[in-house]
């Protein structure tokens, strides 16, 4: 009984898992600040007329820490659901999962953008 | 036989029976040698018992002062109380030093000193300049010395891709007709499947028999298996009335304290709170060797100065060393001593008893591990293909009476040699003769005879008798008289082992015949200590005899040697002490009264 | 993959009662998980009433008690009864714990003893570890250097050095922290787990191997290391005190540390 087997020969998916962790830490890093500004401005747009929020929006840097907040979301959605399916589901289903979750984020991601650039441009 | 059952058939150059430090070393030796090895273990390598080793591993280092090999030499021998094999003991005192160093080199995680050596702890009997100063010898790695170095042991082994077959118990050696060792029967656990090893060399490591008393530090599985099977096979076992009482076992639980507490500055006292190894061992005091501390702690309980309700133990303090040193250097202790005393070793001190611990006699062994007997005359003869180290064996290096530290030393020491003495002998994939299918045949039918035992008695039921006769007529002090009782009991109980009864008939797992082998390996192991005992009509080392207190050199400075027929019936006979040494660079040390 | 419910053969059927003998003191009910491995019969739970003042202190010590006075077929690993050896881990009311060092004191109620959660079982409470030991062969627990040793002496190793090892040299290999682990029950094929992860980290953190990198390389993986989710029930049940959790999370960083 050698008890040196598969294991030792199984392929480590390297770089793409510590990038993974990584991303994940990072991303949660930025929302933090993010995710407090958004709730705090919001509690304070809270009474405030339609003209009122959408100028808001247009506030140059309003944008662009929206555009940010967006894009990142998402990523660390898709990072974080990844986790899961991959924990929980297996054969073909976890790689369709894996595609339809990736095509979700994006197609989310890319219209939440499209959605705010039209009101702000 | 009404059972046939079937049989796989390994072939291997060597079989190594157990996976403790000596078995462990052995394999590791001999697979790096090229030498097909397989090693054959009932429990999983690290869960052997030397993982409960505490204190370290002696070895003259001199990294915290003076120390010479010739010293441990001399400690060893009058602690063996001159039974030892000075032969033997001086191999293992020059070959202590590169051994430590070997296991340091192998990652084993040794306490250090502040200038990065490996950390030494004084321990009882080891002393400087013959006698005159305390030794700090013993390596140690906290208090988990053999934890550490059979972790460390068992990863060399998969490093070396030793084969194990774990969780195998091993049922009987097979012997041919002219008595040549041939492999093993083995039973796996796991599948219920049952396995031939046929091997040129089989080594026994299967440890001490610490479980035929009631009360001891060993573990459940230290049954002295290989032992039992030597007998079986007609051979005879050397010295087996030495039986080592650690003096500090916890009350009630017999869990191990280490001497290294003592070794650190632990003490132990009466119910007076008086200190009374100085009136024992003015010298050593707390730290003279454990058969004399065994005995004064026994003497102090008699004469009615023991602790408790009952006055029935004694007190070991290291309040006095401080929360710092014991977390560093003692720190299983404190939590053995939470579990099981429900005491805090900072506040309290921690209540103890002596309690079995080693067994000094096993297989009788020459220093290269190949088991010897005596034969026509000659003390010495080899039996062809069987080996035997560790606790199991009897080289002898620790005579009437082992000192602390020099166990773990032994397994490693020993291993090495039964590794390269197995090397020199054993061609690597020689042809195996033809196999004695008698021997498989009568293992077979005693194991299947036994997995259906029909009778009355359950198993633990005539263990515990077993166990409480040899607890109560075998101990620390011993009498003629005392023993012959205990004896005349233990032939009632051997005499029932017809009529055990057995719950489980399953293959797989089946504990309930594991125990019942186990209990036919103890019984005769029991009988023969007793005998034995009853036998050497003499006080030496560890073999207290009220009816003869004094240490006999002219007639008794010799090995027992003891065979057990079918009826129980026990052949004594003896082997001369080697008084003799290996090389000029040490004299013999001639007997003289032993005093710490 | 995760599976949520069982399959209809392994569903637990209430089995036998023992009841304690006439005259017996403290009475306390231990309920153990028992299968039999020759017996087509679902596996299932007989419960024996004992005397705990005809008992040792331990769980260990009923549960020997039930083997030796009761029912003989009744199946466990053990060995050295001080909690060095890690034979007797298995499940008490709830927790992975080594039986030899719980006190049963410690236990309100009825003792409920199973096998080890979500390993093969083999019989009653002793489990098939195979995979845990492999797990632990792959990552090379041994000593690695570039060059030869030292001749004829210790390699030198600073106090301070040896301290770092303090709290993963301890490690007994019972297998309760793995298989406690929620991560390591849905991924025990790919995710090495909390005790073989400590096993990496402490040749990482000891100062005279010479293999961090390769060690490290060999764990950078989405399955073998990073499994780990931080759910600590590890930490929580080492019965040894030690913190797997955190030895994780220092591989974690490490990794990342170098050269992601």
């Amino acid at each position: 009984m050698a008890l040196r087997t598969w294991l030792s020969v199984l392929p480590g998916v390297g770089r793409e898992a510590v990038v993974h962790w990584w991303m994940q830490r990072l991303t949660a890093a930025v929302l933090v600040p993010l995710v407090v500004w958004l709730a705090f401005s919001l509690a304070m747009l809270g009474n405030a007329s339609y003209e009122a929020v959408v100028s808001w929006l247009k506030t140059p840097a309003v944008t662009g820490f929206l555009v940010i907040f967006i894009a990142v979301t998402f990523y660390h959605t898709k990072l974080g659901v990844q986790v899961i399916i991959e924990d929980y589901v297996g054969g073909w289903l976890k790689k369709a999962s894996l595609v339809l979750l990736s095509v979700a984020c994006i197609v989310c991601a890319v219209a939440g953008i499209v959605a705010l650039l039209k009101i702000t441009l | 036989m009404g059972t046939s059952y079937r049989l796989t058939e390994h072939a291997y150059d060597v079989v190594v029976v157990g996976a403790g430090g000596a078995g462990l070393r052995a394999t590791l030796g001999m697979t790096a040698s090229g030498l097909s090895t397989a090693c054959i273990t009932k429990v999983f390598p690290t869960r052997s018992h030397t993982v409960a080793a505490q204190g370290g591993m002696s070895a003259a280092l001199a990294n915290m002062g003076e120390d010479d090999w010739r010293w441990h030499m001399y400690d060893t021998v009058k602690g063996s109380d001159w039974l030892g094999d000075q032969d033997a003991i001086e191999y293992m005192c020059r070959e202590a030093i590169p051994a430590v160093v070997e296991l340091e080199h192998y990652g084993v995680p040794f306490s250090r000193t502040d200038d990065g050596r490996i950390y030494q702890r004084p321990f009882g009997g080891m002393t400087t300049r013959y006698g005159e100063g305390i030794a700090q010898r013993t390596c140690a790695a906290a208090d988990r010395t053999g934890h550490a170095i059979l972790h460390t042991l068992y990863q060399q082994s998969l490093k070396h891709n030793a084969e194990f077959f774990i969780e195998y118990f091993a049922v009987d050696l097979l012997m041919n007709e002219e008595g040549r060792c041939q492999g093993v029967l083995a039973w796996d656990l796991a599948t219920g499947e049952l396995h031939v090893f046929r091997a040129h060399m089989v080594l026994l490591a299967t440890g001490g028999y610490g479980r035929t008393y009631f009360s001891c530090t060993s573990a459940h599985t230290c049954t002295g298996d290989g032992n039992a099977m030597v007998l079986r096979a007609g051979l005879p076992l050397q010295d087996m009335e030495f039986v080592q009482f650690h003096p500090t076992g916890i009350y009630g639980s017999g869990c191990l304290i280490t001497e290294g507490v003592r070794g650190e500055g632990g003490y132990l006292t009466n119910a007076e709170g008086e200190r009374f190894m100085e009136r024992y061992a003015p010298n050593a005091k707390d730290l003279a060797s454990r058969d004399v501390v065994s005995r004064s702690m026994t003497i102090e309980i008699n004469e009615g100065r023991g602790v408790g309700e009952e006055k029935d133990h004694i007190q070991l303090h290291l309040e006095h060393l401080g929360a710092d040193l014991i977390n560093s250097k003692l720190p299983g202790i404190a939590e053995s001593a939470r579990i099981f005393a429900g005491i805090d070793v900072t506040r309290e001190p921690i209540p103890v008893l002596p309690t079995v611990h080693y067994n000094m006699g096993g297989i009788p062994t020459n220093y290269k591990g190949e088991v010897v007997t005596l034969r026509d005359g000659d003390p010495d003869h080899v039996i062809p293909g069987l080996m035997a180290i560790g606790e199991a064996a009897c080289v002898s290096v620790h005579g009437a009476n082992r000192l602390g530290s020099n166990s773990l030393l032994d397994l490693i020491v020993f291993g090495r040699a039964a590794a390269l003495r197995a090397v020199e002998l054993v061609k690597p994939g020689e042809a195996h003769e033809q196999l004695n299918d008698g021997a498989v045949e009568s293992v077979l039918d005693r194991f299947d005879k036994l997995r259906h035992a029909g009778g009355e008695i359950p198993v633990a039921e005539l263990r515990i008798e077993m166990q409480k006769t040899m607890q109560s007529h075998a101990a620390v002090f011993r009498t003629g008289k005392l023993i012959e009782q205990g004896l005349t009991r233990l032939r009632e109980l051997y005499s029932q082992m017809d009529n055990l009864r057995l719950s489980d008939r399953s293959m797989v797992w089946n504990t309930d015949l594991v125990e019942a082998i186990e209990l036919t390996n103890l019984m005769p192991q029991a009988i023969v200590t007793a005998q034995s005992a009853l036998n050497r009509k003499e006080s030496r080392g560890a073999q207290a005899r009220d009816d003869y207190p004094e240490r006999d050199d002219e007639n008794w400075m010799k090995h027992t040697l003891a065979t057990i027929g079918e009826n129980g019936d026990v052949q004594i006979d003896y082997r001369p002490v080697h008084m003799y040494t290996q090389t000029d660079e040490v004299e013999v040390i001639p007997p003289k009264a032993r005093v710490y | 993959m995760a599976q949520f419910n069982l399959p209809a053969n392994s569903v637990v059927k209430p089995g036998k009662t023992y009841p304690a003998a006439a005259g017996s003191g403290r009475v306390k009910k231990v309920v153990v998980y028992r299968y039999d491995p020759d017996s087509p019969e679902n596996p299932r739970t007989d419960t024996y009433e004992i005397d705990l003042d005809t008992c040792g202190p331990m769980v260990l010590d009923a549960l020997i008690k039930i083997k030796n006075e009761i029912d003989s077929t009744l199946t466990f690993r053990r060995s050295c009864r001080e909690g060095i050896c890690g034979s007797c881990s298995m499940n008490i009311n709830g927790s992975n714990t080594l039986a030899c060092i719980k006190a049963i004191e410690e236990i309100p109620g009825d003792i409920k003893v199973y096998p080890l959660p979500h390993m093969p079982v083999i019989k009653d409470l002793v489990v098939d570890l195979s995979r845990f030991y492999e797990q632990y062969a792959s990552v090379k627990p041994w000593i690695k250097t570039q060059g030869p040793p030292p001749s004829g002496r210790e390699r030198l190793q600073s106090k301070d050095d040896r301290e770092r090892l303090e709290g993963l040299e301890e490690c007994i290999l019972c297998a309760c922290c793995s298989t406690s682990c929620p991560s390591y029950w849905w991924n025990s094929d790919r995710y090495l787990g909390p005790a073989v992860l400590l096993q990496a980290y402490r040749w990482i953190a000891d100062s005279r191997d010479e293999a961090t990198v390769e060690r490290l390389e060999e764990l950078k993986d989405a399955f073998k290391l990073y499994r780990c989710h931080t759910i600590m029930n590890c930490t929580n049940t080492c019965p040894k005190g030690l913190n797997p959790a955190k030895t994780i999370a220092e591989i974690k960083k490490l990794t990342a540390a170098t050269g992601s």
